[in-house]
């Protein structure tokens, strides 16, 4: 009896996973198949016809290999940079004190909470003002400290005992040898969580990277990828570019798995 | 203060500077900014500024465009967190069983919401199109189809667009839905079992009231990412805010007359406070019910 529900189970898992895979196989089959059609699923699998043209295309086309190394280094920059600044204001707020540290650690919540679209226009003046619009800076500066990273990271050395740091101190070390020597290792589970999530939504963001460039050069992968509006596309080669910016979230996904499911939990759930 | 590992030391400021700075110059700054410019005329044409007072603000309850991007943008909200939330709840009922596969199945489920947003909008673009895969469903099942695609029709296009997001960020949702479920002790279902107590009952005794806290927390975290609703809008009614405005949300209008044509500024800047306020509400409920960190500041 409880075999026969297993595998009734089963089914209904399998078709649920199916159906929300289904803008994934779509995306899939238009890259892959030369005789793919937007009208039939079923056709498309049936005459499926194997090519790397459209993703050959994406590889010679100006604007997407551009676009592809302006992904890739963006979020390597941003990355780089969170773990450093996440890791010393996380520190301070665990660690020390300091004027107005309830009031930054409220700004911290608040940021976290309040998103970005807000602050369209004057963030576009501003980054215009510093002449930074359309160049990487506008891409990497204002992302360099991510509340989220601040917040995991504090909580974390929080349950750490201090009492390898007291040590060290009494060694005579300076206190940045002291963050980046002894405390960073320590963190390495926290900061590794951290860079996934930044990684990925930096990887995937559109809005604030489509606002602050506007040449073909600085566009990153999902800007290039969504400049479909008000043109004749082909759309093979749009999918085969979707399907490269999907590969490193994937990728991603298998390697750290846990870590981003913990990382979704700790903050969303620590209340 | 070394009993609590507490420090008062002068690289302290070094350390928390990257944030301070981070804070002032791109969003302290800003926020302020924006309600200075919300007063006033600025366009990026017109450079001359003149203070308007709170005119921006009656001008737009009187502008169709943001009337229509207002109620658009409620309506995307109220029509897919209902159907999020619980499709979100029963896709971790599944996978919480205990049988094998279920682990796979909850990867594979949550997968899809990592995904861009403007590659799930280019995909579920080409399914909903004139002549796309939704249209043969529907004829094939003989439904009616609209005549210039689901997008491209007033009466369907914002409906098609809050369909896919059910669809991708449901996933997501199931994730924080299942630390709840985990999070309920196994002893209150033995005892209940032990009582007599069917399964269903158990359902709605136990587990329904032990995911309270946690429904009320995607639905407030929800409510603030809903708000904001723009990739799928821009992508999916090809810049243009839908036929008659049908998919114009507040984003959408923000950046549509503050970010490109006249540059109108001070008008797209009113806007975004409107939308500052109303996610502030969210906010504030969600920090009052949840104490977010309260106790981790100190």
């Amino acid at each position: 009896m409880t075999r026969f529900k297993n595998i009734i189970l089963w089914i209904i898992m399998l078709f649920l996973f199916i159906g929300m895979f289904l803008p994934v196989w779509w995306m899939l089959l238009g890259t892959f198949s030369e005789s793919f059609t937007p009208r039939s699923f079923w056709q498309n699998i049936v005459n499926f016809d194997f090519t790397l043209k459209y993703v050959h295309n994406v590889f010679v086309s100006a604007d997407f290999s551009r676009a592809l190394i302006n992904s890739i280094f963006v979020a390597i920059c941003v990355s780089i940079g969170n773990i450093i600044f996440c890791l010393m204001t996380g520190y301070a707020f665990a660690r020390r004190r300091f004027m107005f540290k309830k009031w930054l650690f409220i700004s911290v919540i608040m940021v976290l909470m309040v998103p970005v679209h807000i602050i369209l226009i004057p963030l576009f003046l501003e980054i215009k003002f510093f002449g930074m619009l359309d160049t990487y800076w506008a891409l990497i500066l204002p992302f360099l400290v991510n509340p989220l990273g601040i917040f995991l990271v504090a909580q974390y050395i929080r349950e750490i005992p201090p009492d390898l740091e007291e040590a060290a101190r009494i060694d005579g070390a300076s206190d940045f040898k002291i963050l980046f020597r002894i405390v960073a290792p320590l963190c390495k589970p926290v900061l590794a969580v951290m860079t996934v999530m930044i990684f990925m939504t930096t990887w995937n963001a559109f809005l604030l990277p489509f606002i602050l460039t506007n040449s073909a050069e600085m566009r990153t992968l999902p800007v290039a990828i969504g400049n479909i509006v008000g043109r004749q596309i082909e759309y093979q080669t749009h999918f085969a570019a979707s399907t490269l910016a999907t590969i490193p979230i994937v990728i991603v996904f298998l390697f750290f798995q846990r870590r981003i499911v913990s990382g979704i939990i700790t903050g969303a759930l620590k209340q | 203060m070394k009993s609590n590992g507490l420090h008062q030391r002068s690289t302290t400021y070094i350390f928390i500077s990257p944030w301070v700075l981070t804070l002032l110059v791109f969003w302290l700054f800003p926020l302020v900014y924006s309600l200075y410019l919300s007063f006033t005329d600025y366009s990026l044409g017109n450079q001359a500024l003149n203070f308007r007072g709170l005119s921006n603000y009656i001008n737009l309850f009187s502008d169709t465009k943001f009337l229509a991007s207002l109620k658009n943008t409620l309506i995307f909200v109220i029509g897919t967190i209902p159907f999020t939330t619980v499709f979100a709840l029963l896709l971790a009922l599944l996978v919480n069983r205990k049988i094998r596969f279920a682990t796979f199945f909850r990867s594979a489920y949550f997968l899809p919401s990592l995904v861009a947003l403007v590659v799930m909008a280019l995909v579920f673009t080409s399914l909903y199109q004139k002549g796309g895969y939704l249209e043969f469903l529907f004829s094939m099942t003989g439904l009616p189809t609209p005549e210039r695609g689901f997008l491209l029709t007033e009466s369907t296009a914002l409906y098609s667009i809050m369909f896919m997001d059910v669809w991708i960020a449901s996933g997501y949702y199931m994730l924080i839905f299942l630390a709840g479920l985990k999070s309920i002790p196994d002893e209150l279902y033995e005892a209940a079992e032990l009582d007599g107590a069917s399964r269903v009952q158990q359902f709605f005794k136990i587990t329904l009231p032990a995911l309270r806290p946690t429904a009320l927390y995607i639905i407030l975290i929800n409510t603030i990412k809903s708000f904001q609703v723009f990739i799928e809008i821009y992508i999916m009614s090809n810049d243009s805010g839908g036929p008659n405005n049908a998919t114009t949300t507040i984003v959408y209008y923000i950046y549509d007359i503050g970010l490109r044509g006249v540059f109108d500024m001070g008008m797209a800047s009113a806007a975004a406070y409107i939308l500052f306020l109303m996610i502030l509400i969210v906010a504030v409920i969600q920090l009052k019910l949840f104490g977010y960190g309260k106790a981790t500041y100190e």
